[in-house]
Order: C-alpha cells, then sequence, then structure tokens
C-alpha cells in the first residue's frame, strides 16, 4: 500500500539546498503558532465574558440570546488547549498513502470543527494550516487540485452563517455581546487582523513552498542526469571488460596453436631432416619414418583446426560471410534501432577463413564503435571488389572524433589487417569513417 | 515509525479525553463518597403573596424523600427571590453548578428547554411503572412539553377566573351567570351596571376592569403563534371577533379607562384574576387587605362565540437538569414534589395555587379545606370546570415581547376607526415581520 508519490518535500536534508528547503518549515510553524494565539486570544476574552455575564447578573439574558448554554470556565480553556495540542500532533503525522492522508485531513477537520465551536466560529482560518500542511506532500497536481478545492469548500462551509444553526454553537459576536458596541468592535476588528496576518502568512507559505518544491526538482533533474552519466560509463567498461576476456582468451588460443603447431612442425621438421640421413641407407626404415612424420603432420593440422574453430566468430562457424554480415547489421537495427546500409559484393566468394573472419571482425567493430562512440543513427557499410583488393568503407552520421585516440578496437583491428597485409585509414572529421584495403589470395581462388 | 504511532496514540487519547470533557459523561464516573442532591428554589409564592411558609411544603417533601433515601443529602439555597430566581438559574447554568433538580417558573420553560437545560423525561417517566401522567390534569401535565417531549412536571397551577362583586349584581338584581355563560351575556350583564348610582348623571359603576385581549383570544379559542414562534396568525376570524367584542366592551365604559382600583373599591362588576389570589382575599388573615367593602365571588371566564368557556392556566414546575449525576435519586424526589398525593395537598395548607393532580384538587378534604379558608360556599364544580377547560398561553423563548407586539397591534385596532379586517392584515405582516428579524 505504500505509494512513494506522498512523500514530505522537507525531509529531504541536502548540502545545498538547506535555505530554500527549510524555509516553508519554518513558515508553517510560524502559522500554528500564529493560530495557537488567535485561539488563546479568543479564549481568554470569551472566559471574561462569560465572568462578566454572571457578574453582571444578564446570564439568562444572556442564555436566551445564545440559545445554548457555553462549556463553563475551566472547561472552555481546557478543551481547545487538548484539540489544539490533538491538532498540532496530527499535523505533525507523515501520511504514506492517499487513503492515509484523506483519513487525516477528515480528522482534522472534525477537531477543527470542534474548536470552532467552543470558540463560537469566530475564528476559522486553522482550516488554512490543513491546506498548508497538504500543500508539503508530493503530489501530481490533479490530485492535489482536488484536495485544495474539498478543502476550499470544507473552509467555506465553515464561515457562512449556517454553523450558527448547529447545536452548542454560539455566535462569538453573541459571546462577545457583553462588551460595549465600541469595544466589541475593537476586539472583533483585533481578530479580523490575526486572522487576516494568517492569510498573508499562508501567501506566503504557498510562494515559498512553490519555489522550493521548483529548486528540489531541479536538484532531481540533475541527480537524475548524473546517474544516467554514471550509468553509460559502468556500461561501457562492462563491455570493455568482455573484450578484454576476449582478447586474453584470442591470445591465450594463439599461444596453443603455436605450441601445437610448433611442437608437430618441430617434429616433422626433426623427422624429414633423419629421414634424408636414412634415406639411402635404409629405404623402408625412411619410409617408416616418413609415415610416422605424415602421422604427426595430421595430428597437427587436427590441433590446429581444433583451435581455429574456437577462434571463429559464432556466425561464420553456420554461414556464410556474407549471410554472417547481413545477420549481424540486421541484428545490429533491431537493437538499436540505427538503420545501417549494406552493399556487399557480388563476385566476393571462397576467401579464406582467416580472410573472412577479419572482414567479419572489422564491420562488426565498426559498427559497435559508431554506435556506442559516436551515437550515429545511420551507418554506411560498403564492401566492393577492385581487382584483386578488398575494399571496405564504413562510414556514420555520428559524432566523429577530433583527437582519435587508437583504442582497443581500432588496435586489433590495425593489427588484423596488418595480418592480410592490408592498410586501414580512419578520419573522425564527419562522422566517422573507416577505410580498409585488404588484398585477396588469387591463387585459392584460382585453384578452387 | 515508533514516533509516528506515538504521536497518533497521544492525539487519540487528547480527543478522547476533549470530548469527554465537553459531553459532561465524566460526572457519572467519578465515585461520590457522599450522594448529595441540590434544589434550586426560590423564596416565597409562586403567586406573588407573602404567606411566610416559603419551604414548608419543599422540607416535607425532603423529610419524605430522606426516609425512603437516607443516603442522600439534599440542600437548597434559601433566600433567592422570585424577581431573580431565573436569573440566579442562569448564571448556574454558566458556571456548571446548576441544581439536580430545580422549579421552573411556567414562562420560563422554553427558554431553559431551548438552552438544553432540562433533561428530557422521556425515557424516565416510559420506565417507571409507577409514574401516571393521568394523573394530572392533562392541561398541566402536557404544558410541561417542550416541542412533544415532556422537560417538566406541574408542581401547583392556577387558572385565571372571572370575579364576580355579587354586592353589585344583587344591587341590581341580576343572578350570578351559569358556568357556561357566554360573551353576550357578559356584554348585556355590564351593560346593565354600567351607570350612575349617586344621581349625579357621572358614571361612577362599571361593567369590568382588567379584561385584557388575551382573556377574549384564549376564550374565543384563538392559536396565534406556532409552535416555535416563527410566525403568527393575526387574521383569523376568531381573531376578528375577539376584537370586535374588546371594541363593545370599551364602548361600554363610555371612554374611562376603569382600573383594577375600582373594582376594589366596589364600583366594578368583573374582573379577571388568578384564582390564587381569590384564594389569598378569601383567606381569613388577608381578608381585611382587600376587597373587603363587598361581596365576591369567582365564577368561569365567558366563553366566545367560537371558543369555550376557557381558562389560561398558570404553572410552576419542577424540571431536572440535563447536567444532573444524581438521575434516579432526583427522579425520585421529583415524583415526591409532583405525584406524592401527602404531598400535593400541601399546597392547599401552605400555598395559593391548586394542585396539578385531580384527585388532590377534587378531594373531599380539599374542597372542606377551601370552604374553610375562604368562610364562603364556594362552589367546587366552578373550579373543576375550569381546570378542565384550561388552556396554557403560546410560550416560546422571547414570547414576552412578541406579546408586546400583538398588545401595540389590538390597542392600535381599537383606537383607530377603520375597518378591523384590513387592520388585522397590515397587523400581522408587522407581526410577523417582527417575528422573522427577531432572531
Amino acid at each position: 500500500m505504500s505509494d512513494r508519490s506522498l512523500e514530505l518535500y522537507q525531509d529531504n536534508k541536502t548540502q545545498d539546498f538547506t535555505s530554500i528547503l527549510q524555509a516553508p518549515g519554518l513558515i508553517f510553524l510560524e502559522m500554528k503558532v500564529l493560530n495557537l494565539l488567535i485561539l488563546f486570544f479568543i479564549t481568554i476574552i470569551s472566559l471574561h465574558a462569560l465572568r462578566g455575564y454572571t457578574m453582571d447578573g444578564s446570564a439568562l439574558h444572556f442564555l436566551i440570546g445564545a440559545g445554548s448554554v457555553p462549556a463553563y470556565s475551566w472547561k472552555l480553556p481546557l478543551c481547545v488547549a487538548a484539540l489544539c495540542i490533538c491538532l498540532l500532533l496530527l499535523l505533525s503525522v507523515p501520511c504514506n498513502n492517499h487513503p492515509e492522508l484523506v483519513v487525516k485531513i477528515v480528522i482534522e477537520y472534525g477537531i477543527i470543527l470542534g474548536i470552532c465551536t467552543l470558540t463560537g466560529f469566530g475564528y476559522t482560518g486553522i482550516v488554512m494550516l490543513l491546506l498548508a500542511d497538504t500543500m508539503r506532500y508530493r503530489i501530481d497536481w490533479k490530485k492535489r487540485i482536488i484536495y485544495i478545492v474539498a478543502i476550499c469548500i470544507a473552509y467555506l462551509a465553515m464561515s457562512g452563517n449556517k454553523m450558527y444553526s448547529l447545536p452548542h454553537v454560539i455566535p462569538l459576536s453573541q459571546m462577545w455581546a457583553y462588551y460595549r458596541q465600541d469595544v466589541r468592535n475593537s476586539l472583533l476588528s483585533v481578530l479580523d487582523m490575526l486572522s487576516l496576518l494568517n492569510t498573508m502568512i499562508f501567501i506566503l507559505y504557498m510562494v515559498v513552498m512553490t519555489l522550493s518544491q521548483t529548486s528540489e526538482k531541479e536538484r532531481i533533474l540533475r541527480l537524475n542526469s548524473q546517474l544516467q552519466m554514471a550509468n553509460r560509463k559502468l556500461e561501457e567498461y562492462a563491455q570493455e571488460q568482455v573484450r578484454m576476456t576476449e582478447t586474453r582468451e584470442r591470445n591465450r588460443l594463439a599461444r596453443e596453436i603455436h605450441d601445437t603447431l610448433g611442437h608437430s612442425l618441430t617434429g616433422i621438421i626433426t623427422g624429414i631432416e633423419a629421414c634424408i640421413m636414412l634415406m639411402d641407407i635404409a629405404p623402408e626404415a625412411t619410409k617408416e619414418q616418413l609415415r610416422a612424420i605424415a602421422e604427426v603432420a595430421r595430428n597437427g593440422i587436427t590441433d590446429v583446426r581444433h583451435s581455429v574453430n574456437a577462434l571463429r566468430p559464432d556466425a561464420l562457424e553456420t554461414l556464410s560471410l556474407e549471410s554472417a554480415i547481413r545477420k549481424l547489421v540486421e541484428e545490429s537495427e533491431k537493437s538499436t534501432g540505427v538503420k545501417i546500409d549494406l552493399v556487399f559484393p557480388e563476385n566476393l566468394q571462397n576467401l579464406d577463413q582467416d580472410e573472412e573472419d577479419v572482414l567479419y571482425r572489422i564491420v562488426q567493430e565498426s559498427i559497435t564503435n559508431a554506435i556506442r562512440h559516436g551515437k550515429a543513427t545511420h551507418i554506411d557499410v560498403r564492401m566492393e571488389r577492385v581487382d584483386n583488393d578488398l575494399r571496405i568503407r564504413i562510414a556514420d552520421n555520428g559524432k566523429g572524433c577530433d583527437n582519435i585516440q587508437s583504442g582497443f578496437g581500432l588496435h586489433h583491428m590495425q593489427e588484423r589487417i596488418d595480418m592480410l597485409k592490408g592498410t586501414l585509414s580512419y578520419s573522425g572529421k564527419d562522422g566517422f569513417v573507416i577505410e580498409a584495403v585488404v588484398p585477396i589470395r588469387v591463387e585459392a581462388e584460382e585453384e578452387s | 515509525m515508533g514516533d509516528r504511532l506515538k504521536r497518533l496514540v497521544a492525539a487519540g487519547i487528547l480527543l478522547l479525553l476533549s470530548i469527554i470533557l465537553m459531553s459532561g459523561i465524566y460526572q457519572k464516573w467519578i465515585p461520590r463518597k457522599e450522594k448529595k442532591l441540590t434544589i434550586g428554589v426560590f423564596a416565597g409564592s409562586y403567586w406573588d403573596i407573602e404567606n411566610g411558609y416559603y419551604y414548608r411544603i419543599l422540607d416535607d417533601a425532603i423529610a419524605k424523600f430522606r426516609r425512603e433515601f437516607p443516603e442522600y443529602e439534599v440542600t437548597y439555597t434559601s433566600g433567592i427571590l422570585k424577581s431573580d430566581y431565573s436569573e440566579w438559574l442562569a448564571e448556574k447554568l454558566l458556571q456548571g453548578d446548576v441544581p439536580d433538580l430545580f422549579f421552573v417558573p411556567g414562562d420560563d420553560i422554553p427558554t431553559f428547554a431551548d438552552i438544553g437545560a432540562l433533561r428530557p423525561l422521556t425515557n424516565l417517566i416510559t420506565l417507571d411503572r409507577e409514574f401516571d401522567p393521568g394523573a394530572f390534569y392533562s392541561s398541566a401535565y402536557l404544558s410541561g412539553q417542550e416541542n412533544g417531549v415532556q422537560v417538566a412536571l406541574p408542581y401547583e397551577c392556577a387558572p385565571n377566573m372571572m370575579f364576580v362583586n355579587k354586592t353589585i349584581l344583587d344591587r341590581e338584581g341580576i343572578p350570578l351567570p351559569d358556568p357556561d355563560w357566554t360573551w353576550e351575556d357578559f356584554l348585556a350583564i355590564c351593560g346593565k351596571v354600567t351607570r350612575s348610582t349617586d344621581g349625579t348623571g357621572v358614571i361612577n359603576q362599571y361593567g369590568v376592569s382588567g379584561y385584557s385581549w388575551e382573556d377574549a383570544f384564549s376564550t374565543n379559542g384563538v392559536e396565534l403563534f406556532d409552535e416555535e414562534g416563527r410566525s403568527c396568525d393575526f387574521t383569523t376570524p376568531r381573531i376578528g371577533e375577539a376584537i370586535s367584542f374588546l371594541e363593545r366592551l370599551q364602548a361600554g365604559n363610555s371612554g374611562y379607562n376603569v382600573s383594577g382600583r375600582d373594582f376594589s373599591n366596589g364600583n366594578v362588576a368583573f374582573q379577571p384574576m388568578m384564582f390564587s389570589e381569590y384564594r389569598a382575599y378569601k383567606s381569613r388573615e388577608l381578608s381585611l387587605k382587600k376587597y373587603s367593602g363587598f361581596e365576591w365571588e369567582c365564577i368561569t371566564m365567558p366563553a366566545g362565540p367560537s371558543g369555550d368557556n376557557f381558562s389560561r392556566l398558570d404553572t410552576l414546575y419542577v424540571a431536572l437538569s440535563s447536567r444532573t449525576s444524581q438521575e434516579e435519586a432526583a427522579w425520585e424526589l421529583m415524583k415526591i414534589l409532583t405525584s406524592e398525593k401527602e404531598i400535593q395537598k400541601e399546597i392547599f395548607d401552605y400555598s395559593e395555587g391548586i394542585s396539578p393532580l385531580v384527585d388532590v384538587t377534587e378531594s373531599e378534604e380539599t374542597a372542606d379545606m377551601i370552604l374553610e379558608g375562604t368562610g364562603t360556599a364556594f362552589n367546587m364544580d366552578t373550579l373543576h370546570r375550569a381546570m378542565e377547560k384550561s388552556v396554557t398561553p403560546p410560550r416560546f423563548a422571547g414570547y414576552e415581547d412578541a406579546r408586546e407586539q400583538v398588545s401595540i397591534a389590538v390597542r392600535s385596532i381599537l383606537d383607530s376607526n377603520s375597518n378591523v379586517q384590513m387592520e388585522q392584515i397590515i397587523w400581522n405582516r408587522t407581526i410577523n415581520n417582527y417575528l422573522k428579524t427577531r432572531r
């Protein structure tokens, strides 16, 4: 049932906004004190008047006019004080959700009615305390207006003459009729002034409250953007971590390949050297030796295949290069919403595995960079074959980069292309553009 | 959350406390060591006649109550004058120490009932099987109601009756009127007796003095105000009849304003008076003071054409305070005061009113006592008839002022020569305007 929308504004104690955030609280306190003062004033005067009626022998006249017996001497201030403390306690109780708030407001209104009954509805401004209290909550404007309108209607209902016809209500003017006309008028005008003061403090409260709530909102917005930035950095770190793990793994595999291949080759070389020496002396033994060497070479190849397979991108394991790249593009579009145009040459087949791998990696890395760093919304991937060279141009409409720091991604790209004796160039002037030229091994093509 | 709960609990306790304090229930929870009842009573007779037996009946009632409930101590403040009594009661109300049980003059019932000072008796009456509302004269009993709720019980009452100077009637050869005589009879007798007796030609013997519009209205069955005194119907034909009657009555006096002094000097044939006055001045001790030069008697009021021989009833009530903490005991004492025959009988001994209990007032014993007291052969039937046909004048808070308005209206109509019905309509508006702006 907990409703986080109903938090008190004041409860956030932060360093930089302290002054403006505490101002409404202080003004609210002032309002409370003023209301207590007004009620104290009314009670004292009423008590004096009631005492006066009995002293002057006009008690019967007063009772006929009043139409009911007021709470007598010590009861009046006691009841008013008890109800006031009760109200203040309730005002200081924060609510967690709307039902609680509604119940609280209704009870508080009941208490206010009680106080007003005792004080002859001479002062009804206490309802503003209710209004001020309700404004302290984070309520969206629709609900807030409902609250305000409801409390205002209740306030208006109290201010009319209707209340005088309630049982046990003696209008304050009736209660104070003990005093001479001019004295009573000045007493009533003091009450009016105090009441007006209460209204003015309430208005001030509302203004300061609105100000503090706006500054509060700004603060929240700022905090929010900081949070988003931190979040983004964290994501980047996580991805870098993944890449670094990949690299380590690749290096490990590379070592493994080297070890197995190196081991096999060493064996083969040693075996062949033995064969050279044996060939003339014992042709049969040489044959035997060569068979063993063939076995070693076969094992070596198997090992290498295993290792290389571990290095291959998943997509390339099952698909052709073109399908893999199309799939990559499709998935990127789907997952990021970036528009990617792809031009794939028709006359590009039977590439070696390592060539396919490098091409795939270049496209993958470039798209990733364009999205992650360049914030691009459109990426143009163009691959074409010019004679025996494959030209790849990947351009995005992202923010580019004036001072390119060759990070992990570019560095690896460079490494891979170097392996194929290709060239890599890039520029971050207008979006980010990567151009790579990779020579294709024609023999392999011709062979097949 | 702990803090929140603490505050809520504290607020709840305070709220409960103030409700208890305001409602005054707590008084019933405080156990009292000595059981104490207080009574509000004024000194002297309700009928403004000094008789020296101020608290006699009350003391006897208290003694009887103490015999039944010896654990109770009953006190009253003595020496409060009747004129100060209502104010004294109001002050007690303001100070919060109202007597548990108090006497209420008839006119003050609406005032004290309106401010909620009187405890409604409905449930006490229905729960108490011994109590019989039928034992009272219904008019006296019902007049203890306010807005249909019984708030007081009648203690003593007196109807207003017509006093007749028998000496004049005998001299003029006119017999004593029948008990069901009418305005016409009344006018006829007045016409006959109004003349000069000393031969100078100056009229010195008159028909009636002190006959007010209220007498005329009540005997013609006029209901002027509504229950709460918010509106008034001054245009009814009954009022027209009553005003015409008053006009004719006034014309008979040929412009002379007959006063009560003329009656006591023996020069007037009729004067309405309370029965209590009859008892007071007929009794031997006081008979020398007033009305001594002639024979006089009291009879029913003359009936109007649309009414009856109605007597207006004035009643002194006993009521319970709405704040009493000793409800049962106070009710028992109240019953002793109002419906215990032995106590009620004493009204004929020590007061000038009559008991509102039918059995007491109509008993042989009472007849003997009145006979013995007044020394004349008073026809008790007249009293019974008056009591049975008694009406209680309308009452509401501020009735006195409203009555004054009607008095002005009636006087003005009687003084002017214009059409009575027109005047009635004009004054109806004026009086209703007054009633509307009154509160």
